[in-house]
Protein backbone atom coordinates (compact mmCIF):
# COMPACT_ATOMS: atom_id res chain seq x y z
CA UNK A 1 0.00 0.00 0.00
CA UNK A 2 2.91 2.56 0.83
CA UNK A 3 4.80 2.16 -2.19
CA UNK A 4 1.19 2.50 -4.71
CA UNK A 5 0.77 5.31 -2.62
CA UNK A 6 3.78 6.95 -3.20
CA UNK A 7 3.95 5.82 -7.06
CA UNK A 8 0.72 7.62 -7.21
CA UNK A 9 2.74 10.86 -6.09
CA UNK A 10 5.55 10.64 -8.25
CA UNK A 11 2.58 9.72 -11.57
CA UNK A 12 0.97 13.07 -10.06
CA UNK A 13 4.40 15.01 -9.77
CA UNK A 14 5.13 14.09 -13.31
CA UNK A 15 2.87 14.93 -14.78
CA UNK A 16 2.43 18.25 -13.28
CA UNK A 17 5.90 18.61 -13.93
CA UNK A 18 4.89 18.06 -17.58
CA UNK A 19 2.21 20.32 -17.86
CA UNK A 20 4.23 22.70 -16.20
CA UNK A 21 6.49 22.65 -19.31
CA UNK A 22 3.77 22.50 -22.24
CA UNK A 23 2.36 25.36 -20.70
CA UNK A 24 6.10 27.18 -19.71
CA UNK A 25 6.75 26.51 -23.63
CA UNK A 26 3.19 27.56 -25.23
CA UNK A 27 3.84 30.88 -22.81
CA UNK A 28 7.52 31.74 -24.77
CA UNK A 29 6.08 30.93 -27.86
CA UNK A 30 3.54 33.03 -27.57
CA UNK A 31 5.22 35.74 -25.62
CA UNK A 32 7.97 35.29 -28.65
CA UNK A 33 5.47 36.37 -31.21
CA UNK A 34 3.77 39.40 -29.19
CA UNK A 35 7.58 40.47 -28.39
CA UNK A 36 7.98 40.69 -32.27
CA UNK A 37 5.38 42.53 -32.70
CA UNK A 38 6.43 45.85 -30.92
CA UNK A 39 9.88 47.46 -31.70
CA UNK A 40 11.93 49.71 -29.53
CA UNK A 41 12.85 53.06 -30.25
CA UNK A 42 15.28 55.42 -29.56
CA UNK A 43 14.35 58.74 -29.98
CA UNK A 44 16.44 62.00 -29.54
CA UNK A 45 15.92 65.33 -29.98
CA UNK A 46 19.10 67.47 -30.02
CA UNK A 47 19.51 71.69 -30.76
CA UNK A 48 22.30 72.08 -33.16
CA UNK A 49 23.95 75.50 -33.59
CA UNK A 50 27.29 77.52 -34.28
CA UNK A 51 27.19 79.00 -30.88
CA UNK A 52 30.17 77.89 -29.06
CA UNK A 53 31.77 74.71 -29.53
CA UNK A 54 30.19 72.48 -26.96
CA UNK A 55 29.68 68.95 -27.82
CA UNK A 56 26.73 67.18 -25.42
CA UNK A 57 29.02 64.32 -23.87
CA UNK A 58 25.80 61.85 -24.46
CA UNK A 59 26.32 62.32 -28.20
CA UNK A 60 29.39 61.10 -28.67
CA UNK A 61 27.99 58.06 -30.60
CA UNK A 62 26.65 60.05 -33.36
CA UNK A 63 29.01 63.10 -33.06
CA UNK A 64 31.19 61.46 -35.78
CA UNK A 65 27.92 60.89 -38.27
CA UNK A 66 26.90 65.06 -37.32
CA UNK A 67 29.65 66.33 -38.02
CA UNK A 68 29.91 65.02 -41.70
CA UNK A 69 26.78 65.65 -42.42
CA UNK A 70 26.64 69.00 -41.08
CA UNK A 71 28.56 72.61 -40.48
CA UNK A 72 26.96 73.06 -36.90
CA UNK A 73 29.54 73.57 -34.18
CA UNK A 74 27.21 72.89 -31.43
CA UNK A 75 25.29 70.18 -30.57
CA UNK A 76 23.25 69.71 -27.30
CA UNK A 77 21.25 67.12 -26.35
CA UNK A 78 17.91 68.29 -25.12
CA UNK A 79 15.50 65.55 -24.61
CA UNK A 80 16.40 61.11 -25.05
CA UNK A 81 13.10 58.65 -25.26
CA UNK A 82 13.03 55.30 -25.37
CA UNK A 83 9.57 54.13 -26.83
CA UNK A 84 7.89 50.78 -27.54
CA UNK A 85 5.92 50.77 -30.41
CA UNK A 86 3.15 48.66 -30.89
CA UNK A 87 1.36 48.18 -34.80
CA UNK A 88 -1.36 51.23 -34.99
CA UNK A 89 -0.26 53.14 -32.01
CA UNK A 90 1.00 56.41 -32.85
CA UNK A 91 3.36 57.59 -29.80
CA UNK A 92 3.51 61.22 -29.56
CA UNK A 93 6.15 63.56 -27.63
CA UNK A 94 6.90 67.08 -27.40
CA UNK A 95 9.62 67.69 -29.44
CA UNK A 96 10.40 71.54 -28.64
CA UNK A 97 8.12 74.07 -27.49
CA UNK A 98 5.10 74.52 -30.47
CA UNK A 99 6.19 71.42 -32.45
CA UNK A 100 5.62 67.49 -31.29
CA UNK A 101 6.16 64.35 -32.93
CA UNK A 102 4.17 61.43 -33.32
CA UNK A 103 5.39 57.85 -34.38
CA UNK A 104 3.53 54.73 -35.62
CA UNK A 105 4.50 51.76 -36.60
CA UNK A 106 2.65 50.71 -39.10
CA UNK A 107 4.41 47.62 -40.61
CA UNK A 108 6.65 44.80 -39.49
CA UNK A 109 8.73 43.22 -41.95
CA UNK A 110 11.85 40.37 -40.90
CA UNK A 111 14.22 43.22 -41.49
CA UNK A 112 12.65 46.72 -41.03
CA UNK A 113 10.09 48.21 -39.59
CA UNK A 114 7.92 50.76 -41.50
CA UNK A 115 7.28 54.31 -39.06
CA UNK A 116 4.75 56.79 -39.65
CA UNK A 117 6.68 60.40 -38.84
CA UNK A 118 4.86 63.24 -38.24
CA UNK A 119 6.21 66.51 -37.16
CA UNK A 120 3.16 68.87 -36.20
CA UNK A 121 3.14 72.69 -35.81
CA UNK A 122 0.54 74.68 -34.56
CA UNK A 123 -2.14 72.20 -35.87
CA UNK A 124 -0.53 71.40 -39.03
CA UNK A 125 1.77 68.71 -40.94
CA UNK A 126 5.19 70.54 -40.82
CA UNK A 127 6.34 66.89 -42.18
CA UNK A 128 4.46 63.66 -42.99
CA UNK A 129 6.84 61.01 -43.75
CA UNK A 130 6.98 56.98 -43.77
CA UNK A 131 10.30 55.53 -43.47
CA UNK A 132 11.49 51.94 -43.89
CA UNK A 133 14.08 51.92 -40.59
CA UNK A 134 16.40 48.79 -40.26
CA UNK A 135 18.50 48.06 -37.21
CA UNK A 136 21.91 50.49 -36.80
CA UNK A 137 20.43 52.54 -39.23
CA UNK A 138 19.71 56.20 -38.07
CA UNK A 139 17.28 58.48 -39.54
CA UNK A 140 17.68 62.60 -38.74
CA UNK A 141 15.35 64.98 -39.30
CA UNK A 142 16.11 68.26 -38.78
CA UNK A 143 15.76 72.15 -39.84
CA UNK A 144 12.67 73.14 -37.74
CA UNK A 145 14.43 76.45 -35.76
CA UNK A 146 15.23 76.61 -31.87
CA UNK A 147 16.73 79.45 -30.69
CA UNK A 148 19.83 79.94 -32.03
CA UNK A 149 20.28 77.13 -34.35
CA UNK A 150 17.90 73.96 -35.46
CA UNK A 151 16.76 71.33 -34.13
CA UNK A 152 17.47 67.45 -35.03
CA UNK A 153 15.48 64.29 -34.28
CA UNK A 154 17.57 61.45 -34.47
CA UNK A 155 15.42 57.98 -34.59
CA UNK A 156 16.89 54.42 -34.53
CA UNK A 157 15.23 51.41 -34.26
CA UNK A 158 16.58 48.54 -31.93
CA UNK A 159 15.72 44.88 -32.77
CA UNK B 1 -5.86 -53.83 -2.83
CA UNK B 2 -4.98 -51.63 0.16
CA UNK B 3 -2.06 -49.70 -1.33
CA UNK B 4 -4.44 -49.17 -3.87
CA UNK B 5 -6.67 -47.86 -2.35
CA UNK B 6 -4.92 -45.49 -0.44
CA UNK B 7 -3.07 -44.49 -3.97
CA UNK B 8 -6.34 -44.06 -5.67
CA UNK B 9 -8.05 -42.05 -3.24
CA UNK B 10 -5.70 -39.37 -2.93
CA UNK B 11 -6.96 -38.50 -6.51
CA UNK B 12 -10.15 -39.69 -6.51
CA UNK B 13 -11.52 -35.64 -5.91
CA UNK B 14 -9.16 -34.97 -8.90
CA UNK B 15 -11.22 -37.67 -10.78
CA UNK B 16 -14.80 -36.50 -9.70
CA UNK B 17 -13.60 -32.64 -10.92
CA UNK B 18 -11.97 -33.98 -13.98
CA UNK B 19 -8.55 -32.87 -13.37
CA UNK B 20 -6.73 -35.10 -13.30
CA UNK B 21 -3.59 -36.59 -16.27
CA UNK B 22 -4.71 -39.69 -18.65
CA UNK B 23 -2.54 -41.60 -16.63
CA UNK B 24 -4.24 -41.10 -13.36
CA UNK B 25 -7.61 -41.44 -15.19
CA UNK B 26 -6.59 -44.85 -16.30
CA UNK B 27 -4.88 -45.83 -12.74
CA UNK B 28 -8.53 -44.61 -11.15
CA UNK B 29 -10.78 -46.23 -13.53
CA UNK B 30 -9.16 -49.66 -13.54
CA UNK B 31 -8.97 -49.41 -10.07
CA UNK B 32 -12.68 -48.78 -9.62
CA UNK B 33 -13.93 -51.93 -11.75
CA UNK B 34 -12.00 -53.87 -9.49
CA UNK B 35 -12.97 -52.48 -6.41
CA UNK B 36 -16.59 -51.61 -4.59
CA UNK B 37 -15.69 -49.58 -1.82
CA UNK B 38 -14.07 -46.53 -4.28
CA UNK B 39 -16.94 -46.74 -6.51
CA UNK B 40 -19.19 -46.09 -2.90
CA UNK B 41 -16.67 -43.58 -2.42
CA UNK B 42 -17.26 -41.53 -5.94
CA UNK B 43 -20.91 -42.21 -5.70
CA UNK B 44 -20.91 -40.32 -2.16
CA UNK B 45 -19.49 -37.62 -4.03
CA UNK B 46 -21.80 -37.58 -7.09
CA UNK B 47 -24.74 -37.44 -4.44
CA UNK B 48 -23.44 -34.97 -1.91
CA UNK B 49 -22.71 -32.44 -4.79
CA UNK B 50 -27.01 -32.88 -6.56
CA UNK B 51 -27.41 -32.51 -3.14
CA UNK B 52 -25.67 -29.12 -2.56
CA UNK B 53 -26.06 -28.06 -6.06
CA UNK B 54 -30.00 -28.26 -6.10
CA UNK B 55 -30.12 -25.46 -3.40
CA UNK B 56 -27.44 -23.22 -4.31
CA UNK B 57 -28.94 -22.71 -7.41
CA UNK B 58 -32.41 -21.94 -5.90
CA UNK B 59 -30.88 -19.52 -3.83
CA UNK B 60 -29.01 -17.89 -6.94
CA UNK B 61 -31.98 -17.48 -9.19
CA UNK B 62 -33.89 -16.16 -6.37
CA UNK B 63 -31.11 -13.71 -5.07
CA UNK B 64 -30.75 -10.54 -7.62
CA UNK B 65 -27.74 -8.77 -6.07
CA UNK B 66 -29.81 -5.27 -6.21
CA UNK B 67 -26.64 -4.00 -4.44
CA UNK B 68 -24.05 -4.78 -7.26
CA UNK B 69 -26.73 -3.55 -9.94
CA UNK B 70 -27.01 -0.33 -7.52
CA UNK B 71 -22.60 0.16 -7.66
CA UNK B 72 -22.43 -0.94 -11.11
CA UNK B 73 -25.38 1.76 -12.20
CA UNK B 74 -23.37 4.74 -10.22
CA UNK B 75 -20.48 3.65 -11.34
CA UNK B 76 -22.16 4.36 -15.51
CA UNK B 77 -23.75 7.07 -14.73
CA UNK B 78 -20.17 8.59 -13.01
CA UNK B 79 -18.62 7.69 -16.30
CA UNK B 80 -20.75 9.29 -18.29
CA UNK B 81 -21.08 12.75 -16.56
CA UNK B 82 -17.47 13.21 -16.76
CA UNK B 83 -15.85 16.65 -16.67
CA UNK B 84 -13.83 18.26 -19.28
CA UNK B 85 -11.43 18.56 -16.42
CA UNK B 86 -11.82 15.11 -15.59
CA UNK B 87 -11.36 13.77 -19.14
CA UNK B 88 -8.38 15.74 -19.37
CA UNK B 89 -6.95 14.32 -16.31
CA UNK B 90 -8.03 10.58 -17.37
CA UNK B 91 -6.37 11.70 -20.97
CA UNK B 92 -3.07 12.24 -18.78
CA UNK B 93 -3.88 8.28 -17.04
CA UNK B 94 -3.58 7.03 -20.13
CA UNK B 95 -0.84 8.96 -21.84
CA UNK B 96 2.36 6.98 -21.72
CA UNK B 97 4.47 10.07 -21.49
CA UNK B 98 3.88 10.35 -18.18
CA UNK B 99 4.27 7.21 -17.06
CA UNK B 100 7.95 6.68 -17.21
CA UNK B 101 9.94 9.62 -15.46
CA UNK B 102 12.58 9.36 -17.94
CA UNK B 103 10.83 11.50 -20.25
CA UNK B 104 11.08 14.71 -17.96
CA UNK B 105 14.64 15.40 -18.99
CA UNK B 106 13.85 14.30 -22.54
CA UNK B 107 10.53 16.61 -22.84
CA UNK B 108 12.33 19.49 -21.09
CA UNK B 109 15.19 19.43 -23.49
CA UNK B 110 12.73 19.24 -26.43
CA UNK B 111 11.10 21.97 -25.14
CA UNK B 112 13.98 23.88 -24.42
CA UNK B 113 15.34 23.22 -27.82
CA UNK B 114 12.08 24.39 -29.37
CA UNK B 115 12.21 27.62 -27.73
CA UNK B 116 15.91 28.24 -28.43
CA UNK B 117 14.82 27.66 -32.02
CA UNK B 118 11.87 29.34 -32.07
CA UNK B 119 14.00 32.58 -31.14
CA UNK B 120 16.85 32.22 -33.53
CA UNK B 121 13.39 31.73 -36.70
CA UNK B 122 11.75 34.84 -35.17
CA UNK B 123 14.84 37.02 -34.58
CA UNK B 124 15.35 39.40 -37.45
CA UNK B 125 18.55 39.71 -38.98
CA UNK B 126 18.81 43.18 -41.30
CA UNK B 127 20.90 41.55 -44.17
CA UNK B 128 19.17 43.08 -47.27
CA UNK B 129 20.35 45.58 -49.22
CA UNK B 130 18.45 48.76 -48.62
CA UNK B 131 17.12 50.88 -51.65
CA UNK B 132 15.05 53.56 -49.91
CA UNK B 133 14.71 54.15 -46.51
CA UNK B 134 11.66 57.08 -47.07
CA UNK B 135 8.68 55.25 -48.67
CA UNK B 136 7.04 58.76 -48.99
CA UNK B 137 7.24 62.38 -47.82
CA UNK B 138 5.43 65.78 -47.38
CA UNK B 139 5.47 68.53 -45.86
CA UNK B 140 2.10 71.67 -45.76
CA UNK B 141 4.12 74.29 -45.30
CA UNK B 142 8.17 73.79 -45.92
CA UNK B 143 10.35 72.26 -48.17
CA UNK B 144 12.01 69.24 -47.60
CA UNK B 145 15.34 67.57 -48.73
CA UNK B 146 16.05 63.86 -48.67
CA UNK B 147 19.61 63.04 -48.24
CA UNK B 148 20.39 58.84 -47.81
CA UNK B 149 23.84 57.73 -46.61
CA UNK B 150 25.01 53.76 -46.58
CA UNK B 151 28.02 54.38 -44.34
CA UNK B 152 27.48 55.30 -41.85
CA UNK B 153 23.68 54.04 -42.26
CA UNK B 154 22.34 57.66 -41.93
CA UNK B 155 19.19 58.99 -43.49
CA UNK B 156 18.59 62.55 -43.42
CA UNK B 157 15.05 64.41 -43.67
CA UNK B 158 15.77 68.29 -44.01
CA UNK B 159 13.32 70.93 -43.39
CA UNK B 160 13.68 74.46 -44.58
CA UNK B 161 11.53 76.54 -42.52
CA UNK B 162 13.03 79.71 -43.93
CA UNK B 163 15.47 80.86 -46.12
CA UNK B 164 17.95 81.48 -43.60
CA UNK B 165 18.18 77.60 -42.47
CA UNK B 166 19.49 76.58 -46.41
CA UNK B 167 23.13 77.63 -45.12
CA UNK B 168 23.18 75.30 -42.14
CA UNK B 169 23.13 72.37 -44.17
CA UNK B 170 26.05 70.98 -46.23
Amino acid sequence: MAVRGSGGGTDNNMRRTGFLLVAFFVFSFFSTLTASAQVPVRMRVIQASNVGQNIDPSLSDVHKELGSLFSFTSYRLLREENLRLFPNQPATIMAHPGRFMEVTLVGLQKEAAKLRIRVIREGKDILDTQVRLSPGRTVLIGGPRHGEGVVIYAISARF
Amino acid sequence: MKNSCSTVSTVLEKYFDQEVTDEEKLLVEGHLQECPGCRDALKSMEEFRILIKAPVEEATQKEDFPWVWQKIERGIRQQEKLTWWQSFRSWLDVTPLFKKRVWIPAVATVVVLLFVTTQIILKKTPSYPEVSVVEYIESQSDNVMVYQLEEPKVTVIWLFEGPEEERTTT
